[in-house]
């Protein structure tokens, strides 16, 4: 594909423009593009000529599910910061009405050492939509963290879950990768009712396999829920 | 999406205050940028790729990469709608080229090739995006083989060969309709200070 004469180059990039330059023709062209510069002005120039002629198509509205699907794909490529906080703001905006439930759901599923009458620390953790999927729960003086998955959940062979502190106004501090198809349990580093003093939610996201290498959550919150003592 | 150049300016300006939005990760201003282009974008890419799937597809992966590179927008200084209809035509060219590597050997002449069966045809949709921007006279003034070449080429995103099949005519011929006729097009157009 010989550029260098400005003719062609304004040729082609008219048919690159039109659709009719095909084929390993085209993909040479799109390299050249990368580094030519004039060549991108002549392709932008005709893109303003051509392309408003699509206008005159009769708009179609696409199936609901192309946009179920790009947030889908972007949901597993955002960023932390807003992806978290974002997230985070919906488990903010849960009804009384739904926790309430919540409670009453976790109580029941309450692993039997939690009920030695000396008090325990539960977190229901739901999916965006309220939907209730794992319970954590930790006796009063206990020094770990029991996760039950409420229905299967399915993980990717290559991503984990990750389990977070949400502590008022800081960052979520880790507290390990949880597996779902057993009983998880995560270590406190202190007795749960001082480990999680300060905590009013618990969250977990989906990360790379292992967890997170930022020590932040990297993926999309999957399920949070607020901190309940029964003390 | 023929608008009268009042309403065309006033949607501009809400397209690349969208883009711009979206360029810094608003999740709400790239739902409201779907919201408004994507019936529009959607019909390009039915039309070139001419199956549901294929367009959704291609509709999906093209906003995916709004997304991500809704920056470089800033820095193509294209009319919003142009940037966004590139975007699409590219992948939709790209899924034709794919195609095209797949089914070399067994090239079934006129099978699948469904075109200029619905209406409006290629050559109507030329003429109404032409009166659009007020250049009819520029697509008015090429030769009717010119016009009704560059239409399929533009619309149905047929390549050269399927041209020359779907025409019955020499490859050479069409070739050099659509050669000429871009070249008068280009001629017209900025002539007439318009295609900037």
């Amino acid at each position: 594909m010989n550029l260098s004469r400005p003719d062609r180059a304004e040729a082609l990039a008219a048919e690159y423009v039109l659709g009719t330059l095909r084929g390993r023709a085209r993909a040479r062209f799109e390299r050249a593009l990368d580094t030519d510069r004039a060549l991108g002005d002549a392709v932008r120039s005709w893109e303003e000529r051509l392309l408003p002629l699509a206008e005159a198509l009769t708009p179609v509205a696409p199936p609901d599910r192309v946009w179920r699907a790009i947030q889908a794909r972007l949901q597993t490529a955002r960023t932390p910061a807003t992806s978290f906080w974002s997230s985070m703001s919906v488990w903010r905006g849960l009804a009384l009405a739904s926790l309430a439930v919540v409670v009453v759901l976790a109580t029941l599923l309450l692993r039997p050492t939690a009920e030695r009458g000396e008090g325990a620390v539960i977190a229901v953790l739901a999916t965006k939509d309220a939907k209730a999927s794992l319970v954590a729960s930790a006796d009063r003086f206990g020094r770990y963290l029991t996760i039950k998955a409420i229905e299967r959940i399915d993980v990717p062979a290559d991503r984990s879950l990750q389990l977070w502190m949400l502590p008022a106004g800081g960052n979520p501090q880790s507290l390990g990768v949880i597996e779902t198809t057993t009983l998880a349990r995560v270590a406190l580093s202190a007795p749960a009712d001082q480990a999680l003093r300060n905590i009013p939610a618990l969250a977990v996201s989906l990360e790379p396999r292992g967890g997170s290498p930022t020590g932040l959550p990297t993926g999309p919150v999957l399920y949070s829920g607020p901190v309940q003592r029964t003390y | 999406m023929a608008l009268d150049p009042g309403k065309q300016l006033e949607r501009n300006a809400r397209l690349k205050e969208l883009l711009a939005r979206t360029a810094l990760s608003d999740q709400k201003a790239f739902a409201e940028l779907y919201r408004l282009t994507s019936a529009h974008l959607y019909a390009v890419a039915l039309r070139i790729l001419r199956e549901a799937p294929a367009a959704e597809e291609a509709l999906q992966e093209s906003f995916v990469n709004v997304w991500h590179h809704a920056r470089s927008y800033v820095a193509a200084k294209s009319q919003p709608l142009t940037w966004l209809t590139s975007i699409v035509r590219n992948r939709c060219l790209d899924q034709l080229r794919r195609r095209e590597v797949a089914t070399v050997t067994l090239d079934d002449e006129e099978e699948g090739l469904d075109v200029a069966t619905e209406d409006p045809t290629p050559l109507d949709m030329l003429l109404l995006g032409a009166d659009a921007r007020a250049v009819g006279a520029c697509v008015e003034a090429l030769e009717a083989s010119q016009k009704q070449a560059i239409a399929l080429a533009f619309f149905q995103g047929l390549s050269h060969g399927e041209l020359a099949r779907h025409l019955r005519q020499p490859l050479g011929t069409v070739k050099s309709w659509i050669r000429r006729g871009l070249e008068r097009l280009r001629t017209c157009l900025d002539a007439a200070g318009a295609g900037r």
